[in-house]
């Protein structure tokens, strides 16, 4: 009977495989995309059958939605070019895929010794028995948010350092034409639908599955759909607003960060009893900065408030 | 006071922020930012040398739940690095880049590149390691493309596509060794790190990874090309430090965590490809037409002569004459360092005067451009390892490693890639102090030219004379306790 329940499993498994093969196999840009897409969504619902529902959400979110909606529009703007995927030699692509496999086989074995074989005690324990001085019930939010609480402070900046990358490369993409009267009307329901969505994973993620990242990826959704049906700045201000949500979650993480440090703490050390509303407090912050940074991202470049800015500071420097 | 340790992290990104809130004024705050860097650095490595290693439970978490910064000798020295030079650079950039439309742009990802590198300096975590290579890899890219030019992006954009590859197969290291023992914490991994087929895989990867962004032959291709199309002030800090964070991992994954795991024929096969590096790399530099792209092929060359330590090092036993041969290791790095980016700045400064960087056509430079010319000699003084540059302390040094331990297949390396380097340095010199018009008249001498001749002076004579100071503080380890 232990099969019958396997096999879905299995299954999962080598769609999984083969999905990958497909998406790296295929000559066709735009169908290596969408297969890339299917991949993410099918690796969502493995991450689901394996207990991890954060990875699940993240990974839909993210990994399969926004990062197959970057894709497909940077795919657009190359509409001028060669769709096809450069050809390799047969004895390149060989090569490559023969390194993978052994990777792969080597990685593999080397988790399976150590996960299997000879198990240790890991950290899991430790972050559970901590959870109640953090201040939250979520062990994820927990990790995420107050024991390693720097990595992601980091990991923000990290996001700011590639939406800068965007900005420095160009002017944003042009946008789209008005939605046709069922998308506009499709619109006006999905877009409220995915903030409140939002809303909802950023609070709920304080005890169960959800958080910034999510909510952030989420409420980006909204952004790129109303680009979609024509709204070219996407839900995002322009000029000084903008450069505010975007350093919004770096900037009031770090300030509390330091805060803690000044009042006699070490470095993002909450006091225990506040560390509950400060964490929410950081992670509206950073759902908002990550929302403005990926539908930057999906807009493409530099907005026109953002040159603006720019065209005023050289007018200064000529009067002065 | 171990609080102090989060400044040198935390000043930089709160100017970062600051900088891209205000972007009128983002020299200012950008110079502004680099200075009090500098001052966290300073306070933090009186700290060091007053008491020793030191760390901060971030959080209060203790270390493996949380994150633990730690500053020893060796993370010290290369903060201190990584600062000055990066004061230099911020001045003379702040000339540089005035002028440019994207200059805002540039103080927020160099305050960034600064946060990162200081991070990964002072990171006690594996997790946090990867983070800020991360940051690091990424500050670096935009600030790479920030040129503008078709090859600028092109080189760029290879730069992300191999620095994520790097970073990929480091963070497969990461977690297998968090699968294997349980921690990331790297004091408790020194202790618990033994020989085993989990270590071996998870090293190989860490150090594979770690080899394509410290650009070791012959994964050094980017390398180049990124580098010598990047605006100037980038470009040094990409040969002078960047570079050098990678290398610097190596050095803590090698000697401290993985001690146990590293065998005689895996520091030789680093060491052979480091000569190999130093070879390729000064011949490269000697073909070179360009200015900057000889500098560039020259940080290749300079890299294959840290790796050329690792099989000493693996050879020699714990103690102090391990700890000398280390000392010059990081020596020649810190030369490097300072060298470099004194040179690259110095070719920024003629590429501004002159509208170009092609060697042959340098005459006149030095009737032009005296203190620019005198930078270029004094920083290949250093790049050779002349007397009295830190570099000639620690190619002495490396010789006296050779002898102790015997292999003797360096010593050909040594001696021909020292005479190239002289090579490479002496057909530069030869043709920015020719007489020539390719440069054009003198107008004066820069505010952009200072903080070049500095850095060239801290090169060949600052470590010179004070290279006592970084024997004495290498041997103070975080990860000591590890190894008893």
């Amino acid at each position: 009977m232990m099969n019958l329940t396997l096999l879905p499993d299995l299954l999962l498994a080598g769609m999984l495989i083969g999905l990958a093969w497909a998406a790296l196999s295929s000559d066709d840009l735009r169908r290596g995309v969408v297969l890339f897409i299917a991949f993410g969504l099918l690796l969502a619902i493995v991450w689901a059958r394996l207990l991890a529902p954060d990875l699940a959400l993240a990974e839909a979110a993210i990994g399969a939605g926004l990062s197959g909606a970057l894709l497909l529009v940077a795919l657009r703007d190359g509409s001028g070019g060669d769709k096809r995927a450069a050809k390799r030699s047969r004895l390149n692509r060989w090569l490559i895929d023969l390194f993978v496999l052994v990777m792969t086989c080597l990685i593999g074995w080397v988790l399976w010794l150590t996960i299997y074989a000879e198990p240790v005690e890991r950290l899991a324990q430790l972050a559970n028995a901590m959870l109640d001085r953090s201040g939250v019930s979520n062990p994820v939010t927990a990790v995420l948010l107050n024991y390693r609480a720097y990595d992601t402070l980091l990991e923000l900046v990290v996001v700011l350092a590639a939406v800068l990358g965007v900005l420095v490369v160009g002017r944003e993409r042009r946008g789209y034409r008005e939605a046709g009267p069922v998308f506009y009307g499709l619109v006006h329901w999905l877009v409220p639908l995915l903030i409140v969505t939002a809303g909802y994973l950023l609070w709920v993620g304080a005890h169960a599955p959800g958080g910034a990242f999510q909510a952030g990826a989420t409420l980006a959704a909204a952004g790129i759909v109303l680009r979609l049906a024509g709204y070219d700045a996407a839900g995002l201000p322009d000029g000084r607003l903008l450069r505010w949500l975007l350093v919004a979650g770096t900037g009031v993480f770090l300030l509390l960060g330091l805060g803690m440090n000044v009042s006699g703490g070490r470095f993002l050390q909450y006091p225990e009893a506040w560390s509950g509303s400060l964490i929410l407090v950081i992670e509206v912050a950073a759902t908002a900065s990550i929302a403005a940074a990926l539908v930057l991202a999906y807009r493409g470049g530099r907005t026109d408030g953002w040159l603006f800015m720019d065209n005023k500071d050289k007018s200064r420097e000529v009067s002065s | 006071m171990n609080n102090l340790l989060i400044w040198p992290v935390a000043v930089p990104l709160l100017s970062a922020v600051l900088t891209l809130l205000w972007p009128r004024r983002s020299t200012w705050i950008g110079v502004l930012g680099t200075t009090l860097s500098l001052l966290a650095v300073v306070l933090v490595s009186r700290q060091v040398v007053e008491s020793g290693a030191i760390e901060l439970a971030l959080g209060g978490w203790s270390p493996g739940l949380g994150i633990a910064l730690r500053a020893d000798g060796l993370s010290v020295l290369m903060l201190l690095m990584s600062t000055l030079v990066s004061m230099a650079v911020a001045v003379y950039a702040s000339v540089y880049i005035s002028r440019s439309e994207r200059r805002s742009e540039f103080w927020v990802l160099w305050l960034l590149l600064i946060t990162a590198l200081h991070a990964l300096f002072l990171s006690g975590d594996l997790f946090n390691l990867y983070v800020t290579l991360e940051l690091l890899g990424l500050s670096a890219v935009v600030l790479a493309c920030l040129g503008g030019s078709r090859e600028s992006l092109q080189a760029a954009l290879n730069y992300l596509m191999l620095g994520l590859l790097g970073s990929m197969a480091f963070l497969i290291g990461v977690a297998l060794i968090y699968a294997g023992y349980g921690t990331l914490d790297m004091a408790a991994l020194a202790a618990a790190i033994e020989s085993g087929p989990t270590a071996w895989v998870a090293l190989s990867l860490m150090t594979g990874g770690l080899l394509i962004k410290s650009a070791l032959f012959p994964l050094h291709f980017w390398l180049p090309p990124a580098h010598s199309n990047a605006p100037a002030p980038v470009s040094a800090v990409l040969s002078a430090l960047v570079v050098k964070a990678a290398l610097y991992l190596i050095l803590r994954l090698w000697l401290a965590l993985f001690d146990e795991v590293v065998t005689q024929t895996a520091a030789l096969i680093l060491g052979l490809l480091g000569g190999i590096a130093v070879l390729w790399g000064s011949w490269a530099a000697l073909q070179a037409e360009r200015l900057k792209l000889m500098a560039a092929y020259s940080t290749v060359a300079q890299v294959g002569y840290l790796f050329l330590f690792l099989p000493l090092l693996a050879a020699l036993p714990e103690g102090t004459t391990r700890d000398v041969a280390l000392g010059a290791l990081v020596l020649l790095a810190l030369t490097h360092g300072f060298a470099k980016s004194a040179f690259f700045l110095a070719a920024g400064v003629i590429m501004q005067r002159a509208g170009h960087d092609r060697i042959a056509e340098l005459g006149g430079t030095a009737r032009a451009l005296p203190v620019t010319a005198f930078t270029l000699a004094l920083a290949g003084v250093a790049l050779i390892g002349l007397p009295p540059s830190g570099s000639f302390l620690a190619k002495w040094q490396l010789l006296s490693s050779v002898f102790i331990t015997g292999q003797w297949i360096w010593l050909p390396v040594i001696a021909v890639g020292t005479l190239l380097a002289g090579a490479y340095t002496f057909r530069l010199l030869g043709y920015a102090f020719a007489p020539g018009e390719g440069v054009g008249p003198s107008l004066s001498v820069g505010r952009e030219e200072i903080p070049a001749v500095l850095l060239a002076l801290a090169a060949t004579l600052v470590l010179g004379f004070w290279a006592s100071a970084v024997w004495e503080l290498v041997p103070i380890s975080a990860y000591a306790g590890g190894e008893g």
